[in-house]
């Protein structure tokens, strides 16, 4: 294990999420053509940053430095690093954070364009995804040898993880919708945001049945618990957030511009959905990592014993 | 150190990030040149005899309290303009401003629809100032393919991004100093939203015409519409709120060389009902015929 590559990942997933919440305040302030140019912002690198520009040019530098911070790792990762599939795993990273730069920019010159915009969200949730999944496997968790598991059980944790992280996912991609369906001075649409209901509660089902199901099944590994207890803590804050978003949202049109209590909400509301994602992501890899099946431990033991 | 794979998954992302990007700095404005039907009809010639549409806007009840701005993300808005309020309901003894009033439809008294007419368009352009950091003025009208002169009087930068539902988008830049915009709007369109995004808290509306019958109301509430050929109409007025705004009509008879009056009431019943009102209300006057 390198300490050096595992803490270079933190760090690009920590600045990532931090893009995250830059990119949802611009959003919230309805900031994303105060400057219709891009990359550059009304033909300036560092324009004057008043009004709405502060936000909008302010995610780009977040951007641009993740970008730089991204292309660091994989330099990193390809000195450093022994595993083909992790290096490889970087160099995804580093084409998702391009294709996530030319969305954004995409967004900006074609006005907003609902699709482009939701794409933009999404793929912005699935970078995270990726940086947050590189830490895993540079940490120290991750390689140092461990016990074998034996799943007992009709539904294996590992599949049932898998089906949560994809309704997270099916979910964050409403979520994005939702907030890009209208701008702040409009009522949220009522058909996404019925979608986006129904998907908190597809959410917090299967997640609970995920963590319900590691807390009997695997009580005493902690390297199971700690996420899964995390990750239903997270879905808990989101969803009073969420309900605290949708009033906040309500009253905003009435607002003369986004105020704060709207934009912190909501920008909450965004940063805490990508946390219950990535808990997810770090329960999943980790059940795949310690959880096996009976036959398959019975075929590591032959392969190994041959 | 990099494996053959790898190398052409680089230039996979190499050459679609190059696409990507050409895609997006290739798209020019749009520009419209569907004239909306405007001038296919027979040109409409003053006969020296036209007459008017005149009323007040009322504003029913306790109007809403404007909101002050919080300018503090671009101080020179709060130096320029220390009282900036919201001007959505903008309400003096009962009067309200900014009510856009227009002929919607009708038929002249020679039996023709004003639809089937064409409208010289005035050479002279619309003026709309960002001063303040507001736009003055709030609500204003222009004729299909008539020039808009936006000037920015601001010692800030400011955008113009007006967002049609039948004309292109546009969002442009303006800095403090810069020249002044000139744009045109090739479709009738009741109204055009217009925002600042830079300063989230400025609008307009631009109602947009095939003909040039059309009045905002003043302070006092009341509005002209004048060179109206006689005949009977009917007269819309439009106030914003909500996601598109609220509209009431009304039939209006515009007698040769006389006038016609239209007054409208908005406020509680409007807001209670919270649609669109399109229900027709009868006109309150008929005036004299041969007034002039």
């Amino acid at each position: 294990m390198n300490k050096g590559v595992h803490s270079f990942a933190l760090l690009v997933a920590s600045a990532t999420f931090f893009l995250i919440i830059a990119g949802a305040l611009v959003t919230s302030h309805d900031a994303g053509l105060a400057t219709p140019d891009w990359p550059l912002s009304n033909g300036q690198v560092f324009p004057k940053m008043v009004g709405n520009l502060f936000w909008e040019h302010g995610h780009r530098l977040v951007a641009t430095s993740v970008g730089l911070l991204t292309i660091g790792l994989v330099i990193y990762l390809f000195l450093a690093e022994k595993r083909r599939w992790v290096r490889r795993l970087g160099l995804f990273a580093l084409f998702a954070v391009i294709a996530q730069g030319l969305l954004g920019g995409l967004t900006v010159k074609l006005m907003l364009p609902l699709a482009v915009s939701s794409a933009h969200a999404t793929l912005a949730q699935l970078f995270f995804c990726t940086t947050v999944s590189l830490a895993v496997f540079t940490s120290r968790g991750w390689i140092e040898s461990r016990a074998v598991i034996e799943e007992k059980g009709t539904v294996a944790v590992r599949y049932l993880c898998v089906i949560a992280l994809a309704t997270i996912f099916l979910q964050l991609i409403l979520g994005a919708t939702l907030r890009h369906a209208t701008t702040w001075d409009l009522p949220p649409d009522r058909d996404l945001l019925f979608a986006h209901i129904a998907g908190a509660t597809a959410v917090t089902v299967v997640l609970g049945m995920v963590v319900l199901t590691v807390f009997r099944r695997h009580r005493e590994e902690s390297f199971l618990t700690r996420p899964a207890a995390l990750a239903l803590g997270l879905l808990g804050i989101q969803i009073l957030l969420g309900v605290a978003a949708y009033v906040a949202r309500l009253a905003s049109p009435d607002d003369p511009q986004p105020l704060n209590p709207m934009v912190g909400i909501t920008v909450a509301h965004v940063a805490c959905g990508a946390l219950v994602f990535a808990t997810t992501i770090l329960l999943t890899l980790r059940a795949f990592r310690i959880l096996r099946s009976c036959q398959a431990s019975l075929n590591l033991a032959r392969s190994q014993a041959a | 150190m990099f494996t053959e794979q790898t190398r052409v998954w680089l230039v996979v992302t190499v050459v679609l990030s190059l696409l990507a990007l050409a895609s997006a700095c290739g798209k020019k404005e749009e520009t419209a040149t569907d004239t909306g039907g405007a001038a296919t009809g027979k040109t409409y010639t003053a006969k020296g005899n036209e007459g008017s549409v005149t009323g007040s806007i009322s504003f029913n009840g306790a109007p809403p309290a404007p909101k002050k701005i919080d300018t503090s993300a671009d101080p020179v808005c709060g130096q320029r303009n220390p009282n900036l309020a919201t001007e959505d309901t903008v309400v003096t003894n009962g009067k309200l401003a900014n009510a856009f009033v227009y002929i919607k439809d009708g038929t002249l008294a020679d039996g023709t629809k004003i639809g089937e007419y064409t409208f010289a368009v005035p050479g002279e352009a619309a003026a709309l100032d960002q001063n303040g950091c507001h736009y003055r003025p709030h609500v204003m009208g222009l004729m299909t393919n008539q020039k808009v002169r936006i000037t920015n009087s601001d010692p800030t930068q400011h955008n113009i991004h007006p967002t049609p539902k039948n004309n292109p988008e546009w969002n442009q830049t303006q800095p403090n100093g810069a020249p002044p915009i000139e744009k045109t709007f090739a479709r009738a369109e009741v109204l055009i939203p217009v925002k600042c995004n830079q300063h989230p808290w400025m609008k307009a509306y631009i109602g947009v015409l095939k003909h040039p019958f059309y009045g905002v109301s003043a302070e006092d509430g009341t509005y002209t519409i004048k060179g109206v050929p006689a005949g009977t109409y009917t007269v819309a007025a439009w106030r914003e709120g909500g996601a598109t705004g609220t509209e009431k009509t009304m039939s209006v008879t515009v007698p040769v060389s006389g006038s016609g009056t239209a007054d409208f009431a908005f406020g509680e019943a409007a807001t209670a009902t919270g649609r669109p009102g399109l229900e027709m209300m009868p006109a309150l006057e008929f005036p004299m015929a041969g007034r002039h």
